[in-house]
């Protein structure tokens, strides 16, 4: 496995040498992500390794996960390639391919840790464009600004837990626990800490905000449950409800805050940004229920998600391109409008797609664990509905006399990719939920180690 | 503790920097001065790679400058950013000093295997960049509080038992990459600004 981590890293390394000779760059780029998803598929499960005393491990979500993002690297690859050739991109793209298999073999917290935070560092490069016209470099800074502060705080606090004896006081892991939530929190946008993500999703380019959004914060939501299982924190969080509250507190309010702020957007790509922060905050509280079906349905939302942002922020972006100076309209580019719907779909978590087992089984165990917070999440996913729904009105709101595809339409073919995939997905979902539920099964037993 | 005096005078010195070129040699002292710090677990590997990464940083917000007076005027965020940082370190190390009942060995130039040297600098360079970040206007001071934090955190990655040098070199490569995302952000920035 680190051999394909190195590999991805010296291609990156081609990548960035021959970035400007775009037919060679995408085939190398390409090239290097087929072949790093191919070893993850065809290795044996449960294969381990060390390097510098680092253990690694294939472990059946790492590989779910790893085969879903990659995948959804290779897609975005391909439309920047096609559609919005965009130099630095290719690199950028390989070099989270290693970072995202890192954080998904490592064991070590700390180790994961910081490969995430050198994955959400590379993108930095990439949301600056034009820098005289929009605040696309205000737009990197304050996302500098918020990964550095997140990230330096929850590693600190990781590192002072690791160092510290278990004898200590409570409030002491309290406290350590409450900073590894806010600084996983500022990384993965939840409300009340999204400004960067809403200055994000207004000035940098489509094809990058679904790299963030469609594989790194994925990737953030994936690392921040291993660390909670690796670093054996959660006995403490379980003691003390208190955290176990705070989670679900943040998670809630990102559930709400994201639909109520999807309703009230006009931009189609704000509307998915916040679709996403609202899916998230279901996730978290998947996550803060501390429950089999509530750790399974916060995975599978976190990783559908992913995917349901690269499709319908690729789509957005096309509309936005072809429009010109008009309202983005589906008379211009039908394909990616048609994606963009369809991506909906899965952002509600509608069957028969795979994304609707995931949200089933967090709102039943939210109900379970109380009324007013199933309530909240199924009002949670009604905005995100209702938000979806006026922005396909006002994509479809003109129609021609001919429906005319447009030309190089790679945005609406990603998208039927993707929906193919999910539905394939929630025709079969055992292939999806069974990784994701042996992760559920260690989670469990890190709760109660004994 | 001489160490720790020479840690909280160069972080005073970075904040106070109106020039990123002064700004960057001042980090350079601040990280040259923490990694030294002894506290009984420092190997010559990790002190190497540890300053390798800090010169690397530093020489890269030095080129980023472009020329000597390019940089940010502090103005009042020195002092709130010094207050702060100060009265930060202090709470930090009341509330999260590990319970044990080890002396406190502070001597000015020995080392100190207790670890309460290593982990005052760290909490005064993490509550240092903190605060430098939180009230950076531009991408000049925001990467160097980030660059203090990431110190300041490296110094408590060190007392974490485990795949020692491992860690160490990646926290290193973060610092290199936030650098140059520092960098990089410092550069389009003046663009925008020069436009």
């Amino acid at each position: 496995m680190i051999e394909v981590i190195g590999l991805l890293g010296i291609a990156a390394l081609v990548a960035f040498t021959v970035r400007k000779r775009l037919a060679l760059v995408g085939t190398v780029t390409l090239a290097a992500l087929a072949a790093a998803m191919a070893v993850v598929v065809v290795m044996p499960a449960e294969a381990s390794g060390e390097v510098l005393e680092l253990t690694w491990r294939m472990s059946e979500l790492g590989r779910l996960a790893a085969v879903v993002l990659l995948g959804t690297l290779a897609l975005l690859v391909l439309a920047v390639w096609v559609d919005e050739p965009a130099y630095n991109f290719f690199p950028t793209a390989l070099v989270i391919a290693a970072v995202v298999l890192s954080v998904l073999v490592l064991t070590t917290p700390i180790a994961i840790y910081a490969a995430l935070l050198l994955g959400l560092l590379v993108p930095v490069g990439s949301f600056t464009f034009q820098v005289h016209r929009n605040r696309s470099a205000e737009a990197a800074f304050r996302h500098f600004s918020f990964v550095a502060l997140g990230g330096c705080l929850g590693m600190s606090a990781l590192a002072l837990s690791a160092s510290l004896g278990r004898d200590q006081p409570p409030a002491t892991f309290v406290l350590l626990v409450v900073i590894l939530v806010v600084a996983f929190a500022l990384k993965l946008a939840a409300i009340p800490f999204h400004t960067h993500a809403a200055l994000l999703a207004s000035e940098v380019p489509a094809s990058a905000l679904a790299l963030y959004f469609g594989v790194l914060v994925p990737t953030t939501f994936i690392a921040f449950a291993e660390i909670l299982v690796l670093s054996g924190l959660l006995p403490a969080i379980v003691e003390i409800g208190k955290v176990q509250d705070l989670l679900l507190s943040l998670g809630l309010t990102s559930a709400l805050g994201g639909a109520f702020l999807a309703t009230g957007s006009t931009e189609l790509r704000r509307v998915a940004v916040y679709s996403v922060i609202a899916n998230l905050g279901q996730s978290l509280v998947g996550i803060a229920t501390l429950s089999g079906p509530g750790i399974i349905g916060g995975m599978a939302i976190a990783l559908v998600t992913g995917l349901a942002a690269t499709q319908q922020l690729l789509a957005a972006g096309t509309l936005e391109r072809r429009a010109g100076a008009d309202r983005p309209s589906a008379t211009t580019a039908p394909l990616a409008a048609l994606a963009f719907v369809v991506g909906g779909f899965a952002m509600i978590g509608a069957p028969p797609l795979v994304a609707f087992p995931g949200h089933f089984f967090v709102e039943l165990i939210a109900y379970s664990y109380s009324g007013l917070l199933g309530t909240a999440l199924v009002i949670a996913t009604l905005g995100v509905l209702l938000a979806q729904l006026r922005a396909a009105m006002a994509i479809f709101r003109t129609a021609p006399d001919r429906w005319r595809i447009e030309q190089r339409p790679i945005a609406g073919i990603v998208g039927g990719l993707v929906f193919l995939a999910l539905l394939v997905g929630g025709v079969q979902p055992d292939g999806f939920l069974r990784p994701i539920a042996a992760f559920a099964a260690e989670f469990l037993r890190a709760l109660h180690p004994l | 503790m001489l160490l720790l005096a020479i840690v909280a005078i160069a972080t005073l010195a970075a904040n106070s920097a109106r020039q990123l070129r002064y700004m960057a040699v001042a980090f350079f002292g601040v990280a040259l001065a923490a990694h030294l710090i002894d506290d009984g677990s420092l190997s010559a590997s990790q002190i190497v790679v540890s300053m390798c990464s800090a010169l690397v940083a530093s020489a890269i917000l030095f080129v980023a400058a472009r020329d000597r007076r390019y940089g940010e005027d502090p103005g009042w965020r020195l002092w709130l950013a010094t207050i702060v940082a100060a009265a930060t370190t202090a709470a930090a190390f009341a509330f999260l000093r590990p319970a044990t009942g080890d002396d406190i060995n502070a001597n000015l130039l020995g080392p100190d295997p207790s670890g309460v040297t290593t982990e005052v600098a760290a909490f005064w360079l993490l509550s240092s960049g903190i605060a430098i970040l939180l009230t950076a206007r531009g991408a000049v001071r925001g990467s160097l509080g980030a660059l203090l934090m990431l110190t300041g955190t490296q110094l408590l990655v060190r007392m974490v038992p485990g795949p020692e040098l491992a860690l160490t070199l990646l926290l290193s490569w973060l610092q290199v990459v936030v650098a140059l995302a520092g960098a990089f952000l410092i550069v389009n920035q003046r663009a925008a600004r020069e436009a």
